[in-house]
């Protein structure tokens, strides 16, 4: 199964879109990047490592000549791919029930689109829409995206403790190391092996 | 706008593969037999070039039709997609991929309309960057650190979770030498491979949801 790599599955969605609501979805996404507060939905779904979508106009396709027969598309197209933890389902559940409104906005301007709520023509909507992936690589594939996060959160909290290893007393270092296990202790989660799903 | 997020880039490549009825296997076959065979775990050519944190290489066949009343369309070419979430500048990437795993990106890319291999780097350059797409809005749960500094934070997470599983109750002068030898340990230690399974911990768990 090459959609999968460890703990991470890699989505690819591909939807027409009229070129004029092109226009109109390429503003939603700068107001999207600009405007931080409203990628708080995106950033609390935290099982993704990395998503982007890429908007690729009908005239845009990469044209190399030599032989290429140049293309002659009416419609725009939306690429999204995404690398997230755990399954499918689980992935297109959590879109649908906390993302709703934010994906209803990204997706509206392709063409029949149904809705992220309810789930089942959602669901059957992607199912639709993917494509597979060929190859996939993760650097770290034993590691979730929140994995990722507490490592880096004990890295830091380590580095902080390791200044004062050196210079303090016994005493000082068992009070500072203390509040190091306070800091550190809910990011200590092993990473390994995904479990198997089905 | 936003190819890059934080230190983070994220690169799409489209690259219209060759169109010939004469060769047998077709020149999208191939690739997919190509990449079927290739590995991705520290042997992958993504794993021993820099700067990869997630890559998909994806043949894309067709677009999609959704149905009525939408249009039915269909495009001339096949496309190679390589999505790609890296370190550093584009420029940077693509040079160390040309020069850690020339061979994998030729055998991968020849298939390619107007692919011109690596031996001529700037060819090279120039024509991953005609056939790149701007990403339009790119999200990263973790934008501010290369790979090398996760791996790094990932083995200094595990070697942390077993020093205080196994100093609970420690002595403070041993503690502080010991937590000093780890941090020595930890400079010395050889950095997790890129794309390897780390080794499972045996966690001492007990409690009442076990």
């Amino acid at each position: 199964m090459s959609n999968i790599n460890g703990k991470v599955y890699a989505m690819n969605v591909i939807t027409p879109m009229k070129p004029w609501k092109t226009g109109l979805l390429r503003i939603l996404f700068f107001a999207l990047w600009h405007i931080k507060p409203m990628q708080k939905d995106l950033i609390n779904l935290s099982f993704i490592e990395f998503a982007r979508w890429v908007i690729v106009p009908r005239r845009s396709f990469p044209f190399l000549a030599q032989g290429q027969v140049p293309e002659d598309l009416q419609y725009d197209y939306l690429l999204f791919f995404s690398n997230f933890n755990g399954t499918w389902n689980q992935y297109i559940d959590a879109f649908s029930s906390v993302l709703s409104r934010g994906l209803n906005l990204i997706w509206r301007w392709s063409e029949k689109f149904p809705g992220s709520v309810p789930i089942t023509p959602f669901k059957e909507y992607i199912a639709q829409v993917q494509f597979d992936t060929d190859y996939y690589y993760t650097a770290y594939p034993y590691a979730a995206a929140n994995d990722l996060k507490a490592a880096h959160i004990v890295q830091s909290s380590l580095d902080q403790l390791a200044a004062q290893a050196q210079t303090s007393t016994p005493q000082q270092f068992a009070e500072a190391y203390l509040q190091f296990v306070v800091r550190v202790q809910t990011h200590l989660g092993n990473t390994g092996e995904a479990p198997v799903v089905s | 706008m936003p190819n890059q997020n934080g230190k983070v880039y994220g690169l799409t490549i489209l690259s219209p593969i060759i169109d010939d009825e004469q060769v047998t296997p077709s020149h999208d076959l191939q690739i997919r037999n190509y990449l079927a065979q290739l590995p991705i775990d520290e042997q992958s050519p993504f794993a021993l070039a820099p700067g990869t944190h997630l890559a998909r290489l994806v043949v894309m066949d067709d677009v999609i039709y959704v149905g009525m009343p939408a249009c039915e369309e269909h495009l001339k070419s096949k496309y190679l997609i390589f999505e790609s979430n890296c370190d550093g500048d584009l420029t940077s990437y693509l040079t160390g991929l040309a020069a850690t795993i020339p061979e994998h990106l030729n055998a991968i890319w020849i298939h390619c309309v107007g692919y011109p291999g690596t031996t001529n780097l700037q060819a090279f350059l120039n024509y991953m960057k005609s056939c790149q797409i701007d990403t339009t809005f790119f999200f990263a749960a973790v934008n501010d650190k290369s790979v090398p500094e996760t791996l790094r934070a990932l083995q200094t997470q595990h070697a942390v979770a077993d020093f205080i599983a196994n100093h609970q109750g420690t002595d403070p002068t041993l503690l502080q030498s010991d937590f000093i030898q780890l941090l020595a340990d930890l400079k010395s230690m050889p950095l997790q491979k890129a794309g390897a399974m780390a080794p499972d911990r045996d966690l001492k768990t007990g409690g009442r949801n076990e």
